[in-house]
């Protein structure tokens, strides 16, 4: 299964051109956001503005939607346009998004709802906005997809499942293109339960490489939307060659370069010290957009880049505790293959398998 | 596809478990009333599970959970496999609405009034993943999903988990939906004015809406040579999936059916068989104007007049998430025993649909079933199911 296209809608922008320009700028800091309600209290946060998800053509269809969709719709759309693929080749095409915690503050607007209005006062649009796959549903509409659709929820590894499932889809010859993608808003409510329940980063930097037990997290929301498909095609990224999950450790070569899902959300992120010291290049871009269940989409993204473009991308924070081969400055470089890991506090290990176009390391 | 079928577990207002179920199908009462098991100032009817008890061990999770587990016992133990699912390889697919929401309107009001909440419902919330949930008590080592795909949400899960085996992700699967009633998609319901406030009439020319219920479904699918290696031999087979979208509204369905149609046709073809094979279709049939309207039109033009298909709502009333689950199980279960259940409710047709569900428990011989599923959002999904 090859990746033929990208969107993306993070915190500083939309596009796959906006998130290259992010990974060549590294770190900035996040945004202090306070609470609702406590606005004496503040968190660092990598919020999207919502400049940035104002589209009047494509958002036509999808006024009454809520920041959760028009997240997805946008990366969604923008992954099309830079596939290349017509409107008759996408018409038949699936859809699979992912989610950890889906169009939580939506929900939480209707709960004001039922508090405020009553049971029987409450917004039949925000009821519709909140059910998780109103995000799908918006994305097929806007682009009228046919296919198969179908929205996923874990906690754990949910970036993984969907794309298993898009290859198998392609495989059973159900689709011939996917868009698989993961959403994940940082709303006021899930930014207090963070603040509770994970160390935040005081200087709102994450440290994807301390690899401890308890790292700090600094909350980030968007979208993430790849267009896979079976066939070459001329603008291809790069070639998915395994997606596994699972309580057994990957036994692979080791790649030219792992990426690591570290971010301080997802629990103990000592496991994944045996990879970074394998020799291998390490990197994590966590930093960039923010720590989410679902960021392993981002990472995925960023190294579809690097393989396309044969370009490395500097660590966005590069404090290196144990001495690990970090990736320090954005240079080409000459990368096959690329592992984007995800560590889970319960053992279990994610691992996305990217290959350089076969094509091309063929024709070198 | 060819996978078979080797357990099945139920549970919903129409009993606990196959034999309480197919009394109330043969007795066509309907279990309605009035909510109890949560404070609303809404007074439509609905299909509540009575007298729902579960281990003590799973008192704090969900109830959504609890419903899945006991569906999830049930299937285990018919299935010839023990609680502890450990030394197979099993992945765990399911479908739900409510359980993937932290829809706590107690922490909510508590943290709206104070800045602060109550730490367990956040807790069970973040333990409540359900496949995840399912997936630890039952020890299962393969793949697990939640797929949240509103109302098709438990089918699509069956057709997820049948993917998975076919690829030989795993060799067994727990697949199907539950969820619990609760006040939130309540009020969301009402306030879209698709709740009846009578008992509902799936397809009938009087049909004012639906009611809401609650419950949980779930087959043990696996590979008929994973059965055989355990000593069993399959009766029941899931022999094609398919899922379409609409690309039309976030509510309402396709005036032409067109994702249905699509979905159907492409189950059909999974299965390798024609729309004359099909000896019986349990429908959606939610009792909502549209839906029922779409959904009947659609059948009549894609399997013609003499059609037999019923619709179970009025057994279960609609359990979201869980009734593509429930009713995989019960076409299966009517195929098993030859029969299928009236269509509780109608009375007179509907000239807009032009076709009526059976309304007496009626025998039915053929080795192939279909049941459907249409969602929010535009969501359409189909199994074949049949007898080996």
């Amino acid at each position: 299964m090859n990746i033929n296209g990208i969107g993306t809608v993070f915190t500083r922008g939309r596009g796959i051109e906006n998130f290259e320009e992010a990974l060549i700028e590294g770190w900035v800091p996040p945004f202090q956001q306070s609470y609702s309600m406590l606005p004496d209290k503040s968190l660092p946060v990598y919020r999207v503005n919502k400049e940035y998800i104002v589209d009047k053509k494509l958002l036509k269809k999808t006024r009454r939607a809520d920041k959760f969709s028009k997240m997805a719709v946008l990366a969604a759309c923008d992954a099309v346009a830079d596939s290349g693929l017509g409107a008759d080749e996408i018409e038949s095409a699936g859809i699979i998004l992912s989610t950890a915690f889906g169009p939580h503050a939506t929900t939480f607007r209707f709960l004001d709802d039922i508090m405020d209005y009553g049971d029987d006062g409450v917004s039949p649009t925000l009821f519709s906005n909140s059910v998780h796959n109103a995000a799908a549903s918006y994305i097929s509409s806007v682009l009228n997809i046919h296919g198969p659709t179908l929205t996923l929820t874990q906690f754990k590894s949910s970036f993984h499942q969907a794309l298993i499932l898009a290859e198998l889809w392609i495989k059973q010859k159900r689709c011939n293109n996917v868009l698989v993608g993961s959403v994940d808003e940082s709303g006021d409510v899930m930014q207090y339960i963070c603040a509770k329940k994970l160390e935040t980063a005081k200087d709102g930097k994450i440290r994807p490489f301390r690899f401890a037990p308890v790292s700090p997290a600094v909350p980030g929301e968007g979208a993430v939307f790849f267009l896979v498909s079976k066939q070459d095609r001329y603008k291809e990224y790069c070639t998915i060659l395994s997606v596994t999950t699972g309580s057994s450790l990957i036994n692979e070569t080791t790649p030219d370069m792992y990426i690591l899902d570290a971010n301080g959300m997802g629990g103990d992120e000592t496991g994944y010290l045996k990879f970074a010291s394998s020799g291998a290049i390490i990197t994590g871009y966590a930093p960039v957009f923010g720590s989410m269940l679902t960021g392993s989409a981002f990472n995925c993204a960023a190294g579809a880049l690097m393989l396309k473009k044969q370009i490395k991308y500097k660590s966005p924070v590069q404090d290196n505790p144990h001495s690990v081969n970090l990736c320090l400055k954005t240079e080409p470089a000459d990368i096959d293959d690329i592992i984007c890991l995800n560590n889970t506090c319960n053992g279990q290990t994610g691992a996305i398998s990217l290959l350089r176009n076969v094509d091309e390391l063929f024709s070198r | 596809m060819n996978i078979a079928i080797t357990g099945i577990g139920i549970i919903s207002a129409a009993g606990k478990g196959i034999n309480e179920t197919l009394a109330t199908f043969r007795s066509s009462a309907a279990n309605t009333g009035q909510v109890s098991i949560f404070h609303t100032d809404l007074s439509y009817p609905v299909f509540e599970v009575k007298n729902f008890s579960s281990s003590s061990l799973q008192k704090n999770s969900q109830r959504t959970i609890r419903l899945a587990m006991a569906a999830a016992g049930e299937a285990a133990a018919e299935a010839g496999l023990a609680d502890n699912l450990s030394p197979y390889r099993v992945g765990v697919c399911l479908g739900t609405t409510v359980a993937s929401q932290l829809n706590d309107i107690e922490f909510y009001q508590k943290y709206r009034s104070t800045g602060t909440g109550p730490p367990e419902p956040v807790n069970r919330y973040l333990n409540g993943n359900l496949a995840e949930a399912v997936a630890q008590k039952f020890k299962a080592n393969g793949p697990s999903v939640t797929v949240v795909n509103a109302c098709s949400s438990g089918a699509d899960a069956i057709g997820l988990a049948a993917a998975w085996i076919e690829s030989g992700l795993c060799d067994i699967a727990l697949a199907g939906g539950a969820d619990e009633l609760n006040r939130v998609p309540f009020c969301g319901f009402g306030s879209l004015g698709i709740l009846s406030d009578s008992v509902c009439k799936p397809f009938d020319r009087e049909r004012s809406g639906l009611n809401l219920g609650e419950g949980a479904g779930i087959l043990v699918l696996e590979t008929e040579d994973s059965a055989r290696d355990r000593g069993v031999e399959p009766l029941l087979f899931l022999s094609g999936y398919g899922s379409a979208g609409d690309a039309y509204h976030i509510t309402a369905p396709h005036p032409e059916g067109s994702g249905l149609k699509a979905a159907i046709k492409s189950a059909l073809d999974d299965a390798g068989i024609n729309s004359g094979d099909i000896d019986f279709v349990n429908a959606h049939g939610t009792g909502t104007k549209e839906n029922d309207k779409v959904e009947g039109s659609t059948l009549l033009k894609i399997f013609g007049p003499e059609l037999k298909f019923y619709s179970s709502k009025g057994f279960t009333g609609h359990t979201l998430g869980a009734a593509g689950g429930l009713e995989a199980a019960f076409t299966a279960i009517a195929l098993k025993y030859g029969w299928i259940p009236a269509s509780p409710g109608f009375q007179s047709i509907d000239n807009q649909i032009a076709i009526s569900p059976i309304t007496k428990i009626t025998p039915v011989k053929g080795n192939f079933a279909l049941s459907t599923s249409l969602a929010f959002g535009g969501t359409n999904a189909a199994l074949v199911i049949s007898l080996g």
